[in-house]
């Protein structure tokens, strides 16, 4: 994918695989899985509930709620949410 | 419903410098202390614990400050309560929280408020565009995780960040295409005198300098983001001077196409647990808004409850560190554990201590202070609640038809019912009722704190529950 | 020296306001004065459900006109207050409920509410968002909801273009009696009619004692929850056979639950808190009713008052002995009656028949009021 966010640090911690919208996807477990998708290229993960505007990970801390989005079938921020071995992501928000 | 856990003097709500010195300095001075935070380690946002590389993979005075206090904390008896989210804190002091293994429940005499700060990033048309993000996120992504924006991104906003955020990335190799600074030379030039009173902090901001100085970023003095665009990324944005109050001004527009930006127009005090429990409020402007009113020590005017950190002023993580001192010598203190004396001796050096740094802090918080004119140059179409799409327009509108306080705006146009909570619109929404009435902004008011502290599902707060287990009242009569 | 005003109303919540609007129509000089913004207390954080099956039978008759009114809200008041109609479902999950349902239903119906029971399993084809462990359910077609933080937003206006005098922020502290009617004494000075409407809500007792009169009101702490908004789940208003819920989803998508459980609080103090376990235990209720809830995230939970007399009917009339001061409120789910019995009481100010009879609180009173001349 064009213009990625960029690995700048060796990792030292094991690569899982997830699935984001049918795709397999290899992050490190543990990371918080809105860093990861910012590393595999997804920057748009939602849209938003009233105007449907497109949408993607803000604060990175918990706050905002951008990055709201279905992990195994629930909400959750992604910016709080670690990656998990399997873990299957959909892109899209509360509705 | 379990009954809460009880075994604690003191819980302190935060991870952060605040809160972890006044769990570790409580915990000294004989009280059993619970130290809760969502993260999985302490550290809160400025020590943030470095994950992607080894603890001392990202070297910085925050990294190795913050390692240095997590070793003291595992050293303390303090009992750590983290990876927990908490959603409740109500009366004489019961917090609820929600963890990997559901609902828990805990109650304490002491109550210690140390939740942090939130960044306050000025509305333009786009700033809700994916790869438009807030410039804490840019230290986190560097700090903590290792990850750099793409080759074409920009920085842009206020204070002492966006030159850590620049030379951090730029010594990386990843500096950004354009520096965006809301202040001028002048600006910082002022600052410089108080800045020498923390040598160590002088020498950082000046490595800062010459790294961004030698990676030749270009850099927009008094400049600010007039507009983002793009289709579902940012590919663009405009940028257009500014006055020294960061009013837009006529001048000339310039055209930068990127794919990412970091933004941040400093912080906001994160006061809704004391706001909860109905402490009492004050707006102080330079220290970034709504705070609970407090003595030097972090008592507020509820018994027992004490506020310290950002969340109760933006001071920065040395004063924080000092007044987690000082609000864990007063919770010993007033539960009895360390007679007056003691007290007085032990808190007098970080009183000291606390007086030498508030110019340093003063010159900082100005720095990234609110700034009116620049809320009042905010473009009609932008949005200002993220959540519910409210531009400033739908604002407008509703300020006419009659909306005085924030509480009616949000009755009036949804503005603050998202799942944020109004945190990212509350400071700037207040700012443009407060202007389009000519009133100040104690006039207009404060959210409502409401629970959950942060959204919850409703499937983790249920348990494992029959029909028949759940408590329901007595029929309403007919 | 101060206008004398026809009317002077204290308290801008549904009560008052829709008191003032029909007096100011009828062509009366009407004001109306608030301790804070007009409807922000009950009136504007209630839960905005507009049913039968939560509504004391004596009330019915009262409701379902007031239901008819909100339904019609453009065309009286002049302003959408998000009012939607639809189907109201009580649910019995257990045989005592079931029980409880049949009575509670019959004795509505008798009333005149259009209640009927029907099973678990039709209930299931009206609202497919249901669990299907419901026994028995009292179907009702006159139901629905209004979206109770819009009702400041529009009765702000409809009084505004009728001619009240609106002060807002603007606490009362005392009523005086005059030689030509009353002199209300208010932070921003004293305001003078020729009669008086005390419509505060649950402060109506300290407000009644002004006048001598010792009425005493319950406050009750009720507590709400909303989620954020989510994909359609459920079409019609739900609620169980003790009317311990109430649920329902907005047409943006947010889904309100409530039923009355009580927080903690009094109206001295002004200030209230949730009670976790009982928000816990209305999430319980609510995610029983309608299990795709509990994919939803809770985002915001509030309290408000609500006043209830000694016998949990309303207080609308003359105060006795007192020539032209009158009292509204108390109204039980007085959001969804509020209106039409606030019409009948305007009614009688302006010296028309009610349609209805008013609810007069000389029973409310100790047997010698400590009324003064």
């Amino acid at each position: 994918m064009v213009s990625a966010f960029t690995r700048i640090v060796a990792s030292h911690h094991a690569l899982v695989h997830i699935n984001v919208d049918g795709v397999d996807c290899v992050a490190p477990a543990g990371e918080p899985l809105a860093t990861s998708l910012l590393a595999a290229g997804y920057v748009m993960l939602r849209h938003s509930p009233n105007r449907h505007n497109p949408r993607g990970a803000f604060c990175l801390m918990g706050v905002c709620q951008e990055c709201a989005i279905h992990v195994d079938g629930q909400i959750v921020q992604a910016c709080m949410t670690p990656v998990r071995a399997g873990m299957v992501v959909q892109l899209r928000g509360a509705v | 419903m379990v009954s809460p856990h009880c075994h604690f003097d003191v819980l302190v709500l935060g991870g952060g410098p605040a809160g972890m010195v006044s769990a570790i300095t409580a915990s000294q001075n004989g009280l059993r202390v619970g130290l809760i935070d969502e993260q999985s380690e302490a550290g809160g946002q400025i020590w943030r614990a470095p994950w992607a590389s080894s603890p001392q993979g990202y070297e910085s005075p925050e990294a190795r400050d913050g390692n240095k206090m997590r070793d003291r904390l595992a050293l303390s008896s303090v009992t750590c309560l983290f990876g927990r989210r908490i959603w409740s804190v109500t009366d004489r002091y019961r917090v609820d929280l929600l963890g990997a293994d559901g609902v828990e429940t805990f109650q304490a005499p002491h109550l210690i408020v140390a939740l942090g700060a939130h960044e306050r990033v000025i509305p333009f048309p786009g700033w809700t565009l994916p790869g438009v993000m807030g410039l804490a996120a840019a230290t986190i992504m560097l700090k903590a995780h290792g990850l750099a924006p793409p080759k074409d991104w920009v920085l842009a906003g206020v204070g002492p960040l966006l030159a850590a955020v620049a030379a951090g990335y730029a010594r990386k190799g990843h500096p950004p295409k354009a520096i965006i600074d809301l202040s001028g030379p002048s600006d910082w030039f002022a600052a410089l005198p108080s800045l020498a009173s923390r040598p160590g902090l002088f020498k950082q901001g000046v490595g800062w300098v010459l790294s961004i100085v030698s990676s030749r970023i270009p850099i927009y003095f008094r400049h600010a983001i007039r507009r983002a665009e793009g289709q579902d990324r940012i590919s663009a944005c405009l940028i257009g001077p500014v006055d020294a109050d960061g009013k837009s001004i006529d001048g000339p527009e310039v055209g930068i196409a990127c794919d990412a930006m970091m933004v941040g127009n400093g912080l906001v005090p994160g006061g809704e647990v004391p706001r909860l429990l109905g402490a009492d409020q004050v707006y102080r402007h330079e220290l970034g808004g709504w705070i609970p009113e407090c003595d030097p020590f972090g008592r507020t005017s509820l018994e027992h409850l004490y506020a310290i950190g950002d969340g109760a002023g933006i001071r920065g993580g040395a004063v924080a560190c000092i007044a987690g001192k000082l609000a864990g010598l007063a919770a010993a203190h007033d539960a009895g554990r360390i007679d007056a004396g003691a007290f007085a001796h032990q808190s007098a050096q970080a009183l000291a201590e606390h007086r030498k740094l508030s110019a340093f802090s003063d010159a900082m918080a100005h720095m990234i202070r609110l700034r009116p004119a620049q809320v009042a140059s905010i473009e009609a179409d932008a949005v200002i609640c993220r959540c519910e799409d409210v531009t400033r327009q739908d604002l407008v509108a509703a300020a006419r038809a009659g909306a005085r306080d924030v509480n009616q705006l949000k009755h009036f146009t949804r503005c603050g019912m998202g799942p944020c909570q109004g945190r990212m619109c509350g400071d700037v929404a207040a700012e443009i009722l407060a202007q389009e009435h000519r009133l100040d902004r104690q006039a207009v008011g404060y959210w409502t704190a409401r629970p959950p502290l942060r959204p919850i599902s409703l499937q983790s707060m249920l348990g494992r529950v029959d029909y028949a287990d759940i408590p329901i009242p007595k029929p309403a009569p007919l | 020296m101060s206008t004398m005003h026809d009317l002077i109303v204290i308290g801008g919540g549904i009560n008052g306001a829709t008191t003032a609007l029909f007096a100011a129509r009828g062509g009366m000089d009407v004001a109306v004065i608030d301790r804070g913004p007009l409807c922000r207390e009950a009136s504007g954080v209630n839960a905005g459900t507009l049913t039968m099956q939560m509504t004391r039978v004596a009330l019915i008759p009262y409701a379902l006109r007031a239901h008819h009114m909100w339904a019609t809200a453009r065309e009286w008041l002049g302003h959408d207050v998000g009012v939607v109609v639809c189907d109201g479902l009580s649910l019995a999950f257990t045989e005592q409920e079931a029980e409880l349902l049949a009575f509670r239903a019959g004795k509505r119906r008798e009333a005149g509410a259009p209640i009927t029971l029907i099973t678990g399993q039709q209930a299931l084809q009206i609202e497919p968002g249901l669990s299907d462990k419901a026994l028995l359910a009292g179907h009702c077609r006159v139901d629905g909801y209004a979206n109770a933080y819009l009702t400041g937003l529009a009765f702000r206006t409809a009084l505004l273009d009728a001619g009240v005098t609106l002060t807002e922020n603007n606490p009362a502290t005392d009523i005086l009696q005059t030689s030509s009617g009353f002199e209300v004494v208010t932070k921003q000075g004293p305001l003078r009619a020729k009669r008086v409407v005390i419509a505060g809500g649950v402060w109506i007792e300290e407000m009644m004692g002004w006048l001598g009169i010792d009425l005493p009101i319950k406050t009750l702490v009720n507590q709400l929850a909303v989620t954020e908004r989510i994909p359609t789940a459920m079409r019609t208003v739900v609620g169980i056979a003790n009317g311990l819920l109430s649920l329902k989803q907005y047409p943006h998508g947010t889904v309100v639950i409530g039923g009355g459980w009580q927080g903690s609080g009094s109206r001295e103090g002004g200030t209230c808190s949730l009670l976790p376990e009982r928000l816990v235990g209305n999430i319980r209720l609510a995610c029983h009713a309608v299990p795709a809830l509990k994919d939803a995230r809770l985002a915001r939970a509030w309290t408000g008052f609500e006043a209830e007399t000694r016998d949990a009917l309303p207080a609308v009339g003359p105060v006795p002995g007192i020539h032209n001061a009158y009292v509204i409120g108390s109204i039980h789910s007085g959001y969804t009656s509020g209106p039409y019995l606030a019409k009948l009481l305007a009614d009688q100010i302006l010296g028309r028949e009610p349609d209805l009879p008013l609810f007069p609180i000389d029973r409310l009173l100790k047997p010698e009021p400590l009324a003064q001349g």
